[in-house]
Formats: structure tokens, sequence, C-alpha cells
């Protein structure tokens, strides 16, 4: 029984912990949006984590260059299981516009399996809610197939 | 021959005390609660939905459930044990506190075995932050050390004050005759000469539960919650629970001070009107506050104690001896 209400707690405190990965910046603002009186993604339980050590979800922005690969890379794994992945707009799963350059080690899939991706560039809040909201889904499922 | 005489039944009302009531299960329902609401009005405040009350209990389960992770150069059972020993030294605590009449574990001296309780589960904490070997935990204890002492000197000043108040000639220390003086008169919140004791004591508490403005040791968005930095998984979880609890400590501590413990005689009510003053004291010293203020530098909490809230706290002192 305590098992079940763990698991089910699961999906109901996400903490998020936000990589910038050589964004623009377009979608840092807009995951910001989310957690403003406005859309407000509290009420769904998202808190923005200050330590990668107490977040359940990664959300990486931007291309991934090649500065900054080994810091994601090294901060995903900080994270503790269970944990899930998000890509936030086109950058991290396609590069966007940085796409061929010098300076652009990305796409993110190239080093890990992604959860989750908001499509846009900058994504709407509405979308990245809808993204998290699956997230928090995604990480019920995997707390719940651990042990 | 004495020890044959200690009654089952004795002990059984021991271990009532410590694990179900006021002990451990009461006292993590309740702060709970109370972190609940504070959540809940804070979000208000700010024309926010919120998130649901529950939240603080979902948060706790759910670390429970996550991996924990002891970094490889932290001093590993010293990490692993600050947030038990918090959490141990928080439920002694409550038992000294009468909440409705009820007092488990009252001597002559309860005031003084509380302050020194009071300062163990922020030690433990600073403990388990110097343990994890992260320099952000190191400059989030050192400033935890600074609040301590902040902090201490007033409260300190407002329990001479109560105590003498209620203590006539003398000054008492046991809150047991505290909450009864006030039963027998009024409660001290309506006695003009405790009143600047009493607001000296809605500072302290959120100082002492670490809740913004105050939260200079823990302050997230400086340096990453400070000594819980490296924490994650179950340890994570007792401290967010202690944090909880500790609100409900101080409230509790508040309105035994000040509001004569909320006496009756029937326990159910006196546990609900603790419980419905509890949340009040909580609304007006930590939601409000945070809701409204950014967060104090070390230094300027430091003097703000030191002065104002000190000097609140001294002027009851000095009406109370010599009015
Ligand atoms: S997806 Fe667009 S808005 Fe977002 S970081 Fe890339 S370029 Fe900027």
């Amino acid at each position: 029984m305590f098992k079940k209400l763990i698991d089910n707690a699961a999906s109901k405190s996400p903490w998020l912990f936000h990589i910038n990965a050589g964004s623009c910046n377009g979608c840092d603002i807009e995951l910001v949006a989310v957690l403003t009186p406005r859309y407000d993604a509290e009420r769904l339980g998202f808190k923005l984590a200050g330590t990668p050590r107490h977040a359940d979800i990664v959300v990486v922005s931007g291309p991934v260059t090649v500065q900054s690969l080994d810091r994601v890379l090294r901060t995903i794994e900080q994270v503790p299981e269970p944990r899930v992945i998000v890509t936030l707009g086109s950058c991290p799963r396609s590069c966007n516009v940085f796409k061929g350059s010098y300076a652009v080690a990305g796409p993110l899939d190239k080093y890990v399996p992604i959860d989750v991706s908001i499509a846009g560039c900058a994504p709407k809040p509405e979308a990245i809610i809808d993204g998290l909201a699956l997230a928090t889904k995604i990480l019920k499922e995997k707390r719940e197939a651990m042990k | 021959m004495d020890i044959m005489n200690i009654d089952i039944m004795d002990i059984l009302m021991y271990a009532v005390y410590i694990l179900i009531f006021p002990g451990l299960l009461f006292t993590c329902v309740f702060g709970l609660w109370l972190a609940g609401i504070d959540r809940k009005v804070v979000a208000r405040m700010q024309h926010r939905k919120g998130p649901p009350l529950a939240q603080p209990a979902y948060d706790f389960l759910k670390l429970l459930g996550k991996e924990c992770i002891v970094p490889d150069g932290a001093a590993r059972i010293t990490f692993l044990a600050a947030p038990w020993l918090g959490l141990a030294s928080l439920v002694v605590t409550v038992l000294f506190i009468p909440i409705g009449g009820l007092q488990a574990f009252g001597t002559g001296g309860d005031t003084v075995v509380i302050l020194y309780l009071l300062t163990i589960p922020t030690l433990a904490m600073i403990l388990g932050g110097s343990a994890s070997g992260s320099p952000f935990a190191g400059v989030g204890s050192s400033r935890t050390m600074v609040a301590i002492m902040s902090y201490e000197l007033p409260l300190i000043l407002i329990i001479l004050a109560v105590g003498k108040a209620a203590g006539g000639y003398g000054v008492t220390f046991s809150l047991g005759q505290i909450t009864l003086f006030q039963y027998l008169t009024a409660p001290f919140i309506l006695d003009w000469r405790l009143v600047p004791a009493a607001i000296a004591m809605l500072f302290v508490i959120p100082c002492e539960v670490g809740q913004h403005p105050f939260d200079v040791g823990e302050a997230e968005t400086e340096i990453c919650e400070g000594p819980l930095v490296e924490y994650s998984g179950a340890p994570l979880a007792v401290f967010k629970l202690s944090h909880a609890i500790k609100m409900f400590v101080m409230t509790a501590l508040f309105s035994a001070l000040f509001l004569g413990g909320v006496t009756t005689g029937m326990l159910w009510l006196d546990i609900v009107l603790t419980l419905a003053f509890c949340s009040v004291v909580t609304l007006v010293c930590m939601s409000l506050l945070h809701a409204i203020s950014a967060r104090f530098r070390v230094e300027q909490l430091f003097k703000f104690f030191w002065t104002v809230v000190s000097g609140l706290a001294l002027v009851s002192l000095l009406l109370v001896w010599f009015c």
C-alpha cells in the first residue's frame, strides 16, 4: 500500500531542473512564463529546483554547444532516478538555425535518450505545460517500473 | 526492585506519546497541513491558483521513492544520519509543549530544554551540509550559523519576559505553569506589556523555521538550497518533513507562550482550536511575509534581529520587570 502511495505521488510533485545548453534565451523566457501567475504550473506541483539532485524532470533548451555538452551530460547524470528528460524548443532536437555551426555538438539525442520533446521556436506556454504534463505520466511509469 | 514497579501501561503510554500523539504521527500530519496552507495562501496572494493542500505530502512521498545518491567526497555516515537526528530532536521538542492542556513530559525547566532542543535540527542541517563536501553547502552552513545567532538572543529575551510575567516574584521556566497562569487570568497577548514580545516572536518564528524572507542559509536562487544541495531521495524527504514539523513546533510554542496553550477541557476541541491558532499564526508571520518581501542579505538579517527584534523583546522584559 505504501508503495502505491509513493507511486501515485511520483506524478504529482515533479520538480524541474532547467539546463541552458546554448539557447538563444527565447525558450528560457517561455519556461519562466509557465511559472508566472497567468499559467501557474505550480498548481500541478511543478517547482523549479535549485540543484539537479532535487530534480525529477530535466528540461534542456538550446542546440547543445561544444562547450556545454560535457556539462549537460554531467548534470543529467546527477539527477536521481526516476528522471525524465524533456527538450524544450526545436534547438535540442534538430539544432534549428544553428545547424552546421562548428560550435554546435547537438542534437541532444545523439548522447542521451529523450523522453518528451516540446516543439516550437519558441514553444507556447500552453505547449510547454502539455509537454510537462506528459512528462509527469512518464515519470510515474518509470517509478512503477523501478524495483 | 524499583525498576520492576514501572507499569507496562506507563511504557505503553510513553510509546503512544512519542509515536502517535503528540509525537511523530500527529506532528507530521499537522506540520504537512501547515506547510500546505502556507503554500496555498502565498499562491492566492500572488493571484495564482496554487498547489493542492496535500502538495507537501506528495513532495514528501515522492522524495521517499527517489534514488538516494551519496557524493564521493562526503562523510557517508554523518551525511545519512544528520536528517534523522534533526527529526528526532524535533519530535522530542513537541513532547515538552502543551498542546490543548496535554503536556507529555512536563518539567520545571521546559523552556530551557526547548531552547536547546530547537537548535539541534538546525545544527543537524549544518552537520549534514558540511559532511556533503560541497562548497555551496559550506556557504549555506556558515550562513545558517549566522541565522541561529540572530534569532537566539531575541528568543531568550522573549522567554525571560514571559517567564517573569507568569512567575510573579521569580522567573518560571515551566511551560505548564505559564499556560496555567494564563488559563487563570488572561492570555498574555492581551497584556499590553507583552505585546512587543509577541511581535518579536512573530519575527523569530519564520527565521527559526528558515522561511522566506529569512532563509539566508537555503537561498535556492543564490546558493542552490545551501546545506541541502547534495541531498536527494529519503534523507531530503526527512529534511523537508523536519521543515514542516518545525513550523508546527514554533507556532505551537507561540500559542503556549502567548495564547495560553488553548485549554477548554475537552481534548478533541482543544486539538481543533490549536490547529486553528497555529494556522492563523502561520498565515500572519510566514505566508504574509513570504508573499510581500524579498530575501534579506546575511548581514541585514543579523542587524535586523539584534536591533529591532531584540529591542522589542527587551522593551517587554523591562516593562514586565518594572511595571
Ligand atoms: S528553439 Fe528557438 S527560441 Fe528556443 S532556443 Fe532555439 S532558437 Fe531560441
